[in-house]
């Protein structure tokens, strides 16, 4: 029924005439605008022009430094809300399309503060652990 | 609300193993020393009250779909392995070195460095994991559950003990175990897009009238990704470096509990289709897995020097063999629904010698576990020779466990390796494959027969190293007294538990089960139609 | 507003398939542990596209909702899992770090035989 093989030999590459033409253009405005800077701008040479940053601010350190760990720590408690949210996001939608009377508005939102409470522990255990210390 | 009960009607037992590692958690953070100790002994609680909710508690009404008797069978044995498994594994945290001195007061408690709590919430998390894997009734539900056996097993390798060689093992363990999960996991999708369903019992119904060759590829993929868990041919290459490099309880540990998982799981999928895979693409997947699985294991076996690897090779054998037992599949119809036939049923079979392998191969490896070399817990052949002569009582269980690794009578290991083979051999009839696939298996056994020798020889015929000295474990050693006691006595007396298992595994017939109602407003629309 | 051209589900499929099939380069070439982290991402995202997809043609003119959602719902908990592995995977990662101070994979080498 589905097999994926032979689908590229029946699409129409016309159709995707359009994407070309898209492509195309934002490779000539590219392109272009660099040659024509290179062909027109006057060009000059020298310590200060090769500075990284032209508004005169000096670099003090190279950019390619290594993040502390704790970032690392933070990143992955933040994992724990950021997730938190991708079930709350549809819960979110349909909850409002409940009747206002209805019995089960206060079981839905029951459920789901049920839920979030979850997260609070662990929240709570990240805390105990040390995560948000820093010294 | 009566929805809900039913629902959690069949979980509670995971519900408890949830709640107990919380628990643990709690407890592993508490100031006293003496409470943190207290967290194995809580862990043991509620894994024993979770086999006695299995039991006593309410039961499923609906919405299983492996047998009842199954689902109860694989609940208890991972309740009483699992009680072996924290035997063997109750003194383990005390053996690191942040969390030993913050116990003896040579350092002030420090909650970020001690680790106690988590690894016995990470031990029941697992567990559950394998127990919700047998109630699991939708896609989702098999792959959370397979995710919940596996995430916690990665962390536990990677704290199992204070050497580069844990963290090593765990770094390796992870990425083939991500890798597999995305293989299985794409399976899946090919399942859904086959049938429309993530409902596995409308899967069932819905397979049953297609035939679309993304069902076949779907359970193929999903079959490749789960050998993972059981450590079988196609994702085997972690096996060795995670045994050796973790901690003796942790491997013990991965012997038994992602195991039985897998092959739990391969039952659901292979239950999926409308009869029993005995020909065709899926049935030669299996046959080819399982020849190749003993084989490599078996061969590799012969080359370690290391015990733990050899042990660890032994897994992957005994992988392949339980794959014999799985092909042979439900028992046969005409013995009358295989409830008069002993040997025929190649699940109860499995089922059966899943816990047989686990209670051998974990008594072995607490063995190891309770001499220490240098300082380190005994890995080499030269760790363990001679060990009869100091430790008697730890060599004679060493001996009975690997002999019944080997497979001979009268030990457990023989009465399991009997029902696979003899079950592959009951359904000849149907494939003369599976004739081929005994042979090679009993070829295999005799090859194997030479490293569990070299085990057993250097035991009793190795010159003592002098350079061992007993582990301060007396709960390990308890262990390996039971598995040792266990593997001779229901070996003898294993009729009963055959029995038992067999029971367990009247798997329905795909077919006879009255299939899923399927309004037609809810049939998926053809994918040309639209 | 006329679609361009009718993106059908083997259009889905394709991407899905690209997308696995880069996931599965990115962890066999890559010596990276991140790298490799990432690899494993596309493949379970490869998934994803693949559950979305057929959900939407499948059941596209469908007016249940009991069944209709569970390609999507399935792809939510594939995000969860994905980024609970991450955390493991972080984890473990910087312990690894700690003490071998590299995330080359391949200067692990203890364990062999």
């Amino acid at each position: 029924m589905i097999l994926m093989l032979p689908v590229l030999a029946e699409a129409s590459f016309n159709q995707f005439a359009v994407v070309g033409v898209l492509l195309l253009i934002a490779i000539v405005f590219g392109v272009g605008n660099l040659v024509i800077s290179k062909l027109m701008g006057p060009s000059r040479e020298g310590p200060i022009k090769g500075l990284v940053y032209e508004s005169g601010m000096n670099p003090i350190t190279p950019a390619r430094r290594r993040f502390n760990v704790r970032f690392y720590v933070v990143a992955m408690t933040f994992l724990v809300f950021d997730v938190e949210i991708v079930f709350l996001y549809p819960w979110a939608t349909t909850f409002p399309s409940l009747a206002q009377d209805s019995p089960l508005n206060v079981l839905f939102l029951g459920r789901m503060l049920f839920f979030v409470l979850t997260t609070v522990i662990a929240f709570l255990y990240a805390w105990r652990k040390g995560v948000f210390r820093y010294d | 609300m009566s929805v809900m009960a039913d629902k959690l009607a069949g979980v509670w037992p995971e519900i408890t193993l949830g709640l107990g590692a919380c628990v643990c958690m709690a407890l592993g953070l508490a100031k006293a020393s003496s409470t943190r100790k207290l967290t194995s002994w809580v862990a043991g609680l509620f894994l024993l009250l979770s086999g006695v909710l299995a039991i006593a508690g309410p039961q499923p009404t609906s919405g299983l779909i492996l047998p009842p008797q199954m689902v109860l069978y694989v609940k208890l044995a991972v309740v009483a392995v699992g009680v072996v498994l924290l035997l063997v594994a109750a003194q383990l945290p005390s053996s690191w070195r942040a969390t030993h001195r913050a116990e003896e007061g040579i350092e002030p408690f420090d909650p970020a460095n001690v680790m106690r709590g988590e690894f016995f919430a990470f031990f029941l998390f697992s567990l559950a994991g394998v127990m919700l894997t047998t109630t699991a009734n939708d896609l989702v539900w098999l792959f959370l559950s397979l995710e919940l056996v596996s995430l916690p097993t990665y962390v536990m390798v990677a704290t199992s003990q204070d050497r580069i060689r844990a963290q090593e093992s765990a770094v390796k363990y992870f990425f083939l175990g991500a890798l597999a999960v995305a293989v299985f996991l794409y399976g899946f999708t090919l399942i859904y897009g086959a049938t429309g369903f993530t409902d596995l019992s409308r899967v069932q119904s819905a397979a049953a009238t297609t035939t679309s060759p993304l069902l076949t590829l779907g359970i193929v993929l999903a079959i490749v990704g789960i050998s993972f868990k059981i450590a079988a041919v196609p994702m085997h290459f972690y096996t060795a470096d995670v045994y050796q490099g973790a901690a003796t309880p942790v491997t013990a540990f991965l012997a038994f509990v992602p195991k039985t998982a897998g092959f739990v799981a391969i039952i659901i999928l292979l239950s999926m289709l409308p009869q029993w895979p005995t020909h065709g693409p899926i049935m030669w997947l299996l046959w080819i897995m399982a020849a190749l699985t003993m084989t490599v294991g078996n061969v590799m076996g012969l080359l370690q020097t290391s015990v733990k690897r050899t042990l660890a090779y032994s897994s992957i054998a005994h992988s392949g063999y339980l794959l014999v037992g799985l092909l042979a599949g439900p028992a046969l119809l005409t013995s009358g629904g295989g409830g008069s036939g002993a040997i025929g049923n190649g699940i109860a079979a499995v089922l059966f010698y899943l816990v047989a392998y686990a209670l051998s191969t974990i008594g072995a490896f607490a063995v190891l576990g309770c001499v220490q070399v240098d300082g380190h817990e005994a890995d080499s052949f030269d760790d363990i020779s001679g060990l009869s002569t100091k430790h008697p009582g730890l060599a004679a269980v060493m001996l009975v466990c690997v002999l019944s690794l080997v497979g001979l009578p009268p030990l457990l290991g023989f009465i399991g390796k009997i029902y696979l083979f003899g079950s592959a051999m009951a359904h000849r009839g149907e494939n003369p494959a599976f004739v081929w696939l005994v042979v090679v298996a009993v070829l295999n056994s005799a090859v194997s027969a030479v490293y569990y020798l070299r085990i057993i020889g250097a035991c009793y015929f190795g010159k003592p190293s002098g350079r061992t000295e007993p582990q301060h474990c007396p709960s390990r050693r308890i262990a390996a007294l039971v598995c040792g006691i266990a593997v001779v006595v229901m070996g003898v007396a294993g009729n009963r538990l055959v029995t038992l298992a067999r029971e367990s595994s009247q798997l329905a017939q795909p077919s006879q089960q009255t299939p899923a109602k399927v309004v037609s407003d809810e049939l998926p629309t053809d994918i040309h139609g639209g | 507003m006329n679609p361009v051209f009718d993106i059908s589900l083997h259009h889905f499929l394709i991407v899905s398939f690209a997308l696995a099939g880069a996931g599965v380069a990115t962890i066999l070439t890559k010596r990276n542990a991140i790298g490799i982290l990432i690899g494993v991402e596309l493949l379970l995202n490869a998934a994803g596209v693949n559950f979305i997809a057929f959900n939407k043609f499948l059941w596209h003119n469908t007016t249940s909702t009991s069944t209709g959602l569970d390609g999507m719902v399935f792809t939510i908990f594939i995000i969860v899992v994905a980024a609970a592995e991450a955390a493991v995977a972080l984890a473990i990662f910087l312990n690894f770090y700690n003490n071998f101070s590299t995330v080359d994979v391949e200067k692990a080498d203890e364990l062999k035989g």
